[in-house]
């Protein structure tokens, strides 16, 4: 048995021992360095299950106050992790790309850092999921959003990608502005740093509902932004574009993830002062509601897959976004919607990476990410063309496919909170859904192609995109083991009682 | 023990399985599975009857949602089974046996052979089930495969469309059946046979509920075993290969509905209208199709009016509260019958697809073998004394006498036209000169025998043809019980001759029976010997009442007019209106959405302030 900090203290120390591995390496070829970080996060990932199960109650004092391995945190590393493996794939594919716009004296030198990069995304995403006190979330945060705003503009000589670094980094800095300032009127509210303190001194508080208010307010613009909720969804389909493209399922999956989990922890405590929660549920609401419409329906006339993507990823916050606005109705609160969004973010990591994983392979030897060069895909590669099939699919919610699932809990917890307006806006922006992920597979399975060279995978994305595929239908045909490992092992709760 | 059934059940599953997903590359493998799953059905079926006659059950929980639905996957063997078993399984491999000669040349012989397979599976699954659910899955089953058999030429637009015509036809009568089923369910919380009947009471309460039940299941018997109104697909389904007709549109998958009858006759028992309703369908059915085959020339044809004719027969009987005499006849027709069609197929292949009987003549000298079997199997049916058919239909006649003259006489004249329209057949084809185009003169190849494979088959069948009416061949089948209901109701069982010809009007019966058997066959020898062309014409009957022309035009009025209006709903009103219109305004809210994204980031900026803003005074309202 480990301490589960272990898994994150792993993760670094191998980012750093890779850092100076390149830097002291005459190799030309970089491929070594995912290709071990890969192994190794296998293993870390492995290490995960075997983590020494979390104390019920810390002790007050106590150093490891700020850190929680509850069963959702140890779900959300594994969400990091298995995210942060995909992307390292993806990047082995990605690298021709990738090389042609580093200036360089040799091709490939200077790429190296693209692919140790990830692994610091990776550890704050995990430190983020543990975090159970306001400071170490913000470094947390930091640490993941620094890490990104290098990776977005990492094409140096490729404008697209350096605009979206610009926009990311003075977007990102002033919602990190906001947000800080939100830790700080609740730590001036009520002198604590704790989650669980904050919760009680805030329900405490008497005749402050406004200072309470306002400090939400922000830390709900700078959480907005992370997860792309509409109105601070603007730089989403600039950056997602112009970023690299593992960089932009990276953003995709683990950026969301990050921003969901912290945005369940922090409202948390603000929901417990009930003077307030209408107020709050019917904001969220309202921003669910902005975020399906917009995320969906801009969706439909995108011709750029890339793009296109970017906006159901917008989509999708507003599916979770819906789940946390229907906590109100849940009997067990946050317990039961984080597990639909826990698993709601997995369903979208598999499907999401997949996605990516084929987009990569194809536009590499295409040489673009219109929807256009995907015609005929069927004929060119049979295999890419149902692995993006099964990717689209879940992505609408094709049951038998795990997004369905996730679809179907999100709209479950709705109907219990009875808000109807936004089950209705969530049927009509599904069947919006279907139409644009759809136009893809039509693309690819009914039009002519205009070339028809075979395309050439490497067949360690091949077996990841056949697990992947696997995987969605596994889970979305029996999701119940991703839902208890999200509950936690019922024999705990067994023996509670 | 219990094991027999399943096993009986499962081997056809498997060999279908089998060849049509690996091994319909290979016909010789395919042939061989096919053979060997009906062998071990048959077998199973033999060990089954000789382990005595107790009643064997078995099943398994298919769904179990609590009480109020709990359906199981249940096996029943009783002695309606096992007559069943036997009729299937008996047949299905002489005829297996017989088409491995008949198809030798087919391009598609392995699909054939899976096809024939999967047809034995869902048949089976009939004759063993016990339940209602059961039986209609199965009972949809043998749908589909008699489509998939009845169309195995399918590039021949007439198998094409006699296959669609067979599965529509058939899925109306389901449709019947399957509200029967839900009313039944409904009425009793049951589904599986012996809890219906110890429910019976709940459905006997409420006569009117009780007959509507009654009559829509017998809807699917009507389907299924063609019985006038929907009577129209069995002629056209003689467009498969002849073998299927053989075991299929004569022996068995026609006499489901008539074995479904019997099954649930606990059911229409206590229900006197819905008998006079069956009764009524089944005399009209054998009446009609008798005079329709008079004026037949496609000896398949003939034979299968014949068989329409003789379905009919058995519901009448069951009509008339003799369900056992309704299945001893469903007994013996089945290897008359069998034989006959398999025999047509042998002159068929001798003649290389000559079906018109006008174009035959002086069969019996080319092919004797096949002469002697098609006679035999013709007298069977037309009711000659001491052959299998005079038992069975006797005891329908004396069912039908004991109900009323307006059931006996119309079943009595049908009886005149089977003879009539049979020696009319053999008359023409076997007898006389052989048929040559110019007139005289004799063909060079006029018909052979076929190999051993195909006259084999119709040997043995013509040799139960004549024992399967009598009690030392069939009671040890039927079991003591469900023998003597039917043999308690006719006469010249060979074990009581004379036991009931004391009784006049039981004596009655059987002399017009062989008196109908004298006037048809002397009428139709004295009328056709020696003729090269049909000296009757009578367009009435030739052209089947016109009741597939009333069908078309019917559906032509009908159908086809709530067709179009349908479609102009369709193609207007909700293609255009709603989903046009909804899709127009989604897109057009994208499109305009899409004119947020300025590009530049102090227009982004900006926004983001605003929403900031916008959420303040939110919140704070």
């Amino acid at each position: 048995m480990f301490a589960p900090i272990t898994l994150e203290i792993l993760v670094l120390v191998l980012g750093f021992a890779l850092l100076l591995a390149e830097s002291f390496s005459n190799a030309p070829s970089k491929r070594a360095l995912p290709k071990i970080a890969l192994f190794v996060l296998a293993w870390v990932f492995a290490f995960s299950f075997f983590t020494a199960p979390a104390p019920d109650t810390v002790e007050p004092g106590s150093f490891w106050n700020f850190y929680s391995a509850s069963p959702i945190s140890m779900m959300f590393k594994r969400i990091a992790l298995l995210t942060t493996m995909g992307v390292l794939v993806m990047s082995l594919d990605y690298e021709s790309t990738l090389a042609k716009f580093i200036p360089s004296s040799r091709p490939g030198a200077g790429t190296g850092e693209f692919y140790i990069l990830p692994l610091f995304t990776c550890a704050g995403l995990m430190l983020m999921a543990s975090a159970t006190d306001l400071v170490m979330a913000f470094a947390a945060l930091e640490l993941v959003t620094i890490s990104f705003y290098v990776q977005v503009a990492y094409m140096r000589s490729n404008s697209a990608s350096l605009e979206a670094g610009i926009k990311y980094l003075i977007l990102g800095a002033l919602s990190t502005g906001f947000f800080v300032y939100g830790l700080t009127w609740v730590f001036g509210l009520t002198g604590e740093t704790h989650f669980d303190k904050v919760a009680l001194k805030l329900a405490a508080l008497e005749n402050s509902d406004t200072a309470i208010l306002f400090a939400l307010l922000l830390v709900l613009v700078g959480l907005g932004f992370k997860v792309a909720a509409v109105p601070f969804q603007s730089w989403v389909p600039d950056v997602y574009q112009g970023a690299p493209t593992p960089v932009t399922a990276f953003l995709s999956v683990g950026s969301k993830a990050a921003g969901f989990l912290l945005l369940l922890r922090v409202l948390e405590p603000f929901l417990g002062v009930s003077s307030i929660q209408p107020k709050v549920l019917a904001v969220l609401g309202t921003m669910a509601g902005a975020t399906l419409i917009y995320g969906n329906l801009a969706a439909l006339p995108q011709n750029n897959l890339k793009r296109l993507l970017a906006y159901s990823s917008i989509g999708h916050a507003g599916y979770l976004l819906l789940a946390v606005a229907s906590v109100g109705a849940t009997v067990t609160g946050f317990g039961a919607v984080g597990t639909t969004i826990g698993f709601y973010l997995f369903a979208y990591l598999l499907m999401t990476v997949l996605g990516f994983l084929v987009l990569t392979a194809v536009s590499t030897q295409t040489k673009g990410e219109e929807i256009q060069h995907f015609n005929g895909l069927s004929k060119r590669s049979p295999f890419l063309a149902f692995a993006l099939l099964v990717a689209m699919s879940s992505l609408a919610g094709v049951p038998l496919t795990a997004g369905f699932y996730g679809k179907f809990l999100v709209f479950a917890h709705a109907v219990n909170a009875q808000l109807w307006v936004l089950v209705g806006l969530g049927v009509v922006t599904v069947g919006a859904g279907f139409y644009y992920y759809l136009r893809v597979v039509a693309a690819m399975y009914w039009y002519e192609p205009t070339d028809t060279a075979p395309i050439h995978v490497s067949s360690l994305s091949k077996a990841v995109m056949a697990l992947l595929v696997v995987c969605i239908f596994v889970f979305g045909v029996n999701p119940r083991p991703i839902l208890s490992a999200l509950q936690g092992a019922p024999a705990k709760v067994a023996a509670a009682h | 023990m219990e094991f027999l059934p399943w096993l009986i059940l499962l081997s056809p599953l498997a060999s279908a399985a089998c060849i049509l997903l690996f091994a319909h590359r290979s016909k010789a493998l395919s042939v061989t599975l096919s053979l060997a799953a009906v062998l071990t059905a048959f077998g199973a079926t033999v060990a089954l009857l000789a382990a005595g006659s107790q009643t064997v059950a078995s099943s398994v929980t298919w769904i179990n949602l609590g009480p109020a639905l709990h359906l199981t996957i249940g096996l029943k063997v009783d002695a309606l089974t096992r007559v069943m078993l036997l009729v299937v399984t008996g047949i299905g491999a002489l005829v297996h046996i017989y088409s491995t000669v008949y198809m030798a040349e087919d391009e598609g012989k392995s699909r054939f052979f899976g096809s024939l397979s999967l047809f034995m599976f869902s048949m089976l699954g009939i004759v063993l089930a016990d339940s209602l659910t059961m039986i209609f899955i199965f009972w949809e089953l043998v749908g589909v495969s008699s489509f998939l058999l009845i169309g195995h030429w399918f590039t021949k637009e007439s198998a094409a469309k006699a296959a669609n015509k067979a599965f529509l036809t058939n899925r109306i009568g389901d449709f019947g059946f399957m509200s029967g089923i839900l009313l039944v369910w409904a009425a009793t919380g049951a589904v599986g046979f012996d809890a219906v009947q110890q429910n019976m009471a709940k459905l006997t309460a409420n006569p009117a509920l009780l007959t509507l039940a009654a009559l829509c299941l017998f809807c699917g018997a009507v389907g299924k075993s063609a019985q006038v109104p929907l009577h129209v697909w069995l002629p056209d389904a003689m467009e498969g290969p002849t073998p299927v007709s053989a075991l299929i549109h004569a022996a068995t998958m026609v006499a489901a509905g008539v074995y479904m009858l019997a099954r649930l006759f606990f059911l229409f028992a206590p229900s006197p209208d819905a008998l006079t309703v069956i009764a009524a369908i089944g005399v009209v059915t054998a009446l009609l199709a008798a005079l329709m085959a008079t004026q037949q020339d496609d000896i398949k044809r003939i034979l299968a009016y014949s068989t329409l004719s003789q379905l009919g027969f058995m519901v009448a009987a069951i009509g008339c509260q003799a369900p056992g005499s309704a299945m001893f006849h469903l007994f013996t027709h089945a290897f008359f019958k069998a034989l006959l069609f398999l025999g047509a197929g042998a002159v068929i292949h001798g003649l290389h697809h000559e079906q018109n009987i006008w174009k035959m003549g002086g069969l019996r000298k080319t092919m004797p073998k096949t002469f002697l079997t098609f006679a035999i199997g013709t007298l069977a049916l037309t009711g000659a004394p001491f052959l299998a058919g005079f038992f069975s239909k006797d005891a329908i006649l004396l069912a039908a006498y004991n109900k009323g003259p307006l059931f006996f006489f119309p079943l009595l004249l049908s009886a005149v036209l089977t003879a009539f329209y049979m020696t009319r057949l053999v008359v023409v084809a076997f007898f006389g000169e052989a048929y040559h185009p110019t007139g005289h003169g004799h063909s060079k190849d006029h018909g052979h025998d076929g190999p051993a494979a195909m006259t084999v088959p119709l040997l043995i069948l013509a040799a139960l043809s004549v024992i399967a009416g009598y009690g030392f061949f069939a009671e040890p089948i039927f079991g003591h019980d469900l023998f003597h209901t039917a043999h308690s109701l006719a006469t010249f069982s060979a074990a009581g001759v004379l036991e009931y010809v004391d009784a006049p009007h039981v004596a009655l019966v059987p002399m017009l029976a062989v008196g109908a058997f004298v006037l048809g066959t002397l009428g139709a020898w004295m009328l056709y010997s020696g003729k090269a062309k049909d000296p009757v014409r009578i367009p009435l009957f030739a052209n089947r009442f016109y009741i597939d022309e009333a069908y078309a035009a019917l559906i032509a009025g009908s159908q086809e007019m709530l067709a179009s209006v349908s479609d102009w709903v369709d193609r207007y009103l909700i293609d255009g209106v709603l989903v046009r219109g909804i899709a127009g305004l989604t897109w057009g809210t994208g499109y305009a959405l899409r004119l947020l994204q300025l590009g530049n980031i102090q227009g982004y900026a900006f926004i983001f302030g605003a929403g900031v803003v916008v959420l303040l005074f939110l919140l704070n309202k």
